[in-house]
């Protein structure tokens, strides 16, 4: 596939006093493609997710959207630009309902402030009634069952669900590019299933969004991305198809073969 | 098809019942406070204060209580509306002209608006802040400044000193750019400091002897240092600052609520449970901070401008530290974020140090086991936050 790169890093180094938790690294991701990212424990793969969203500043390297570079951008207005994302550990507003949660996500969206909420209440009122309608439909489109407990406060929710959240949430936005940090992390095997089913049809509904998943799943890995970067201590190892990733000695023993030691 | 009857009628049973409900509790909360206020001996004021604990135990331990009251108000919000406005107004006759208990009403009124826009932040946003009272000086200030300098009516000072507290509402708002939450209410407490030493030492001010003879406001002819006749009755003339601050109060219910509902709130609240993950939804947290600063302090503008000319006579010593405090413990006592809690913890926490004069030289004691009892035992306050309702749920 040769659609337009949506998403890029140059050079990207990021330094926490001594440790170097990334080095050089340069990627590219491309209109509707999903893009792995596999590594140990430590190798610099949520680093990556925070600098491409404003979270940290690299130390030096850029990161570029659609042409415009986002060095120095806050992290809100890079939502506004399209970059969307989950938390490896997820971070849903426990205390609000899940269908507040999602309506939350459409901040960057919707405009009124202050002066609309207190005295063009019909126009606040119509937006935020909009965005609930579309949060209602987004959560039905993630999963039924979410759907039907979107007035449940968001900490009540099981692990499977919160995750779902947390992606009806970063969909919420409209984002030209999602970024998963680990999205099956505490699932068991038939919840990853139906995690790998509930992405395939957020693909298929939007085929212009492209996508970073950070996974330590191999089957996800193996079903999912096109394209597949290998991280370890900050360095990128490899990128391609999982297939021929896979077949990298460097690779297996660095991750695959650990991962595979770890299983046995 | 006789099924589908019964239930049409069961559900015009319902709100019937709702209505009534409604009313009752309504007319329970204006009793209880009508006895309160009118309450002389202390004996009575606690075996009162010990009802009302009595039935926070009892609606906590039996949540469907709790959920049909709040259910019934939810389906009869216009009537519950109307009867509060209409509870509201009839109030002062029913104190049979006590001009003290028609006193403490202003007075808990006022703070119910400091409450509610200490709200804001404590309750939704969760930014402690410690100088609520210090906007609450800085609006008396300026409306009583503007009066007495340059002879500008209350009408016309309310709105100026609004704007002039939302100002420096902003500029204690600035430093929540650059400080975190612990050092925040470091900043806020210094503010208050620096406001109170400042009214104190200021030529302008009037220094520690405040400000005396703030002119009394009228409203078409009619003075509101005299008497209040409503259909013949007359009212002392407290009665004109009471319905004066209701209309406030119920301004900032409106102001409240709206806000509540809104993107702000929502904003405000995602902040408050998660800053990262809400800057991650595209909110600029620091802009809402200093918003709820902002908000903050504007309301405290207009009780302010109210209490400066309702006593005619301010002194630095009105908006010190300590009313910052209690501001902060009526929020934490009723309730965050929950409109209602805030109200009542604002008049339980201004009546009833009144009530307990025995005790006046505690105060501050009692503020601060008052505010480690409820962290303790009713740690989300009188009336918890609730989860948003859309479309009936
Ligand atoms: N805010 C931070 N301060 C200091 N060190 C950090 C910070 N964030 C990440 N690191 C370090 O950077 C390295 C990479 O971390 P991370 O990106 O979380 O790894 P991964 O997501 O691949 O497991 C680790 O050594 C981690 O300790
Ligand atoms: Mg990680």
């Amino acid at each position: 596939m040769e659609a337009p790169v949506v998403l890029s890093g140059e050079g990207l180094t990021m330094r926490f006093g001594g440790i170097v938790a990334m080095a050089e690294v340069s990627f590219e991701l491309r209109r509707g493609e999903i893009l792995g990212i596999i590594g140990p424990n430590g190798a610099g793969k949520s680093t990556l997710l925070n600098i491409v969203t404003g979270i940290y500043r690299p130390s030096s390297g850029e990161v570029w959207l659609e042409g415009e570079r986002l060095n120095g951008i806050p992290s809100h207005r890079i939502v506004s630009r399209g970059i969307a994302r989950t938390f490896q550990s997820s971070r849903l507003f426990t205390d609000l309902s899940v269908l507040d949660n999602v309506i939350i996500g459409r901040h960057s969206r919707t405009r009124s402030g202050v002066f609309d909420a207190i005295f063009r209440r019909g126009r606040a009122d119509r937006e935020l009634a909009e965005s609930a309608a579309i949060a209602e439909e987004l959560l039905k489109g993630v999963s039924r069952d979410l759907f039907d407990q979107r007035h449940r406060a968001a900490g009540e929710l099981p692990q499977a669900d919160r995750r779902r959240l947390e992606i009806a949430r970063a969909l919420a936005s409209e984002p030209k590019v999602l970024l998963l940090d680990e999205p099956s992390s505490g699932m068991d095997d038939a919840d990853t299933d139906a995690l790998m089913d509930d992405i395939r049809a957020i693909c298929a509904a939007r085929p212009e969004l492209s996508m970073m998943i950070i996974e330590h799943d191999m089957r996800l890995v193996a079903a999912l991305p096109h394209r597949v970067m290998v991280l370890d201590y900050g360095q990128k190892l490899a990128d391609g198809p999982y297939e021929e990733i896979r077949r990298i000695p460097r690779v297996q023993e660095a991750y695959l073969g650990r991962k595979a030691a770890q299983h046995a | 098809m006789s099924t589908q009857s019964i239930s049409t009628a069961s559900a015009g049973a319902f709100s019937v019942s709702g209505l009534m409900i409604v009313v009752a509790s309504e007319l329970a909360g204006a009793a209880f406070l009508r006895e309160f206020l009118l309450a002389e001996d202390w004996r009575y004021v606690v075996a009162l204060l010990a009802a009302f604990g009595v039935a926070l135990v009892v609606m906590q331990s039996v949540p469907a209580i709790e959920r049909r009251i709040e259910n019934a108000f939810a389906a009869q919000r216009r009537a519950a509306t109307i009867v509060a406005v209409l509870l509201v107004f009839a109030f002062p006759f029913a104190l049979g002209g006590n001009t003290y208990a028609l006193h403490l009403c202003v007075i808990a009124q006022l703070y119910a608006v400091l409450a509610l826009a200490l709200n804001f932040q404590l309750g939704s946003a969760n930014i402690p802040n410690f100088a609520t009272g210090a906007s609450y000086g800085i609006g008396a200030y300026a409306s009583a400044l503007l009066a007495l300098n340059f002879g500008v009516s209350f009408w016309l000072a309310l709105p100026a000193a609004a704007i002039v507290a939302t100002l420096s509402g902003f500029l204690l708002g600035l430093p929540s750019m650059r400080t975190r939450d612990s050092y925040l209410a470091l900043v806020t407490i210094a503010f208050g400091v620096v406001v109170h030493q400042l009214l104190n030492n200021l030529e302008f001010t009037g220094g520690p002897n405040g400000l005396v003879g703030i002119p009394v406001p009228e409203l078409f002819g009619h003075s509101f240092a005299s008497p209040l006749v409503i259909f013949g009755v007359q009212l002392p003339s407290q009665a004109n600052f009471y319905y004066l601050s209701a209309v406030l109060v119920a301004i900032s219910i409106l102001f409240a609520g709206r806000l509540h509902n809104s993107r702000v709130g929502l904003a405000w609240n995602a902040l408050r449970a998660d800053d990262l993950a809400a800057r991650c939804q595209g909110i600029n947290t620091t802009w809402y901070k200093v918003l709820a600063f902002a908000v903050d302090a504007f309301l405290a503008g207009f009780a302010g401008t109210i209490y400066a000319f309702y006593v005619g006579y301010i002194s630095p010593d009105n908006f010190t530290f300590l009313v910052s405090v209690t501001i902060m413990t009526m929020v934490i006592a009723g309730g965050m974020d929950n409109i209602l809690g805030v109200i009542v913890g604002a008049f339980l926490l201004t009546l009833l140090p009144e009530k307990l004069r025995a005790f006046s030289d505690y105060r501050i004691l009692f503020f601060g086991v008052t505010v480690i009892a409820f962290l303790m035992i009713r740690p989300q306050g009188i009336f918890p936050q609730r989860l948003r309702r859309y479309g009936g749920h």
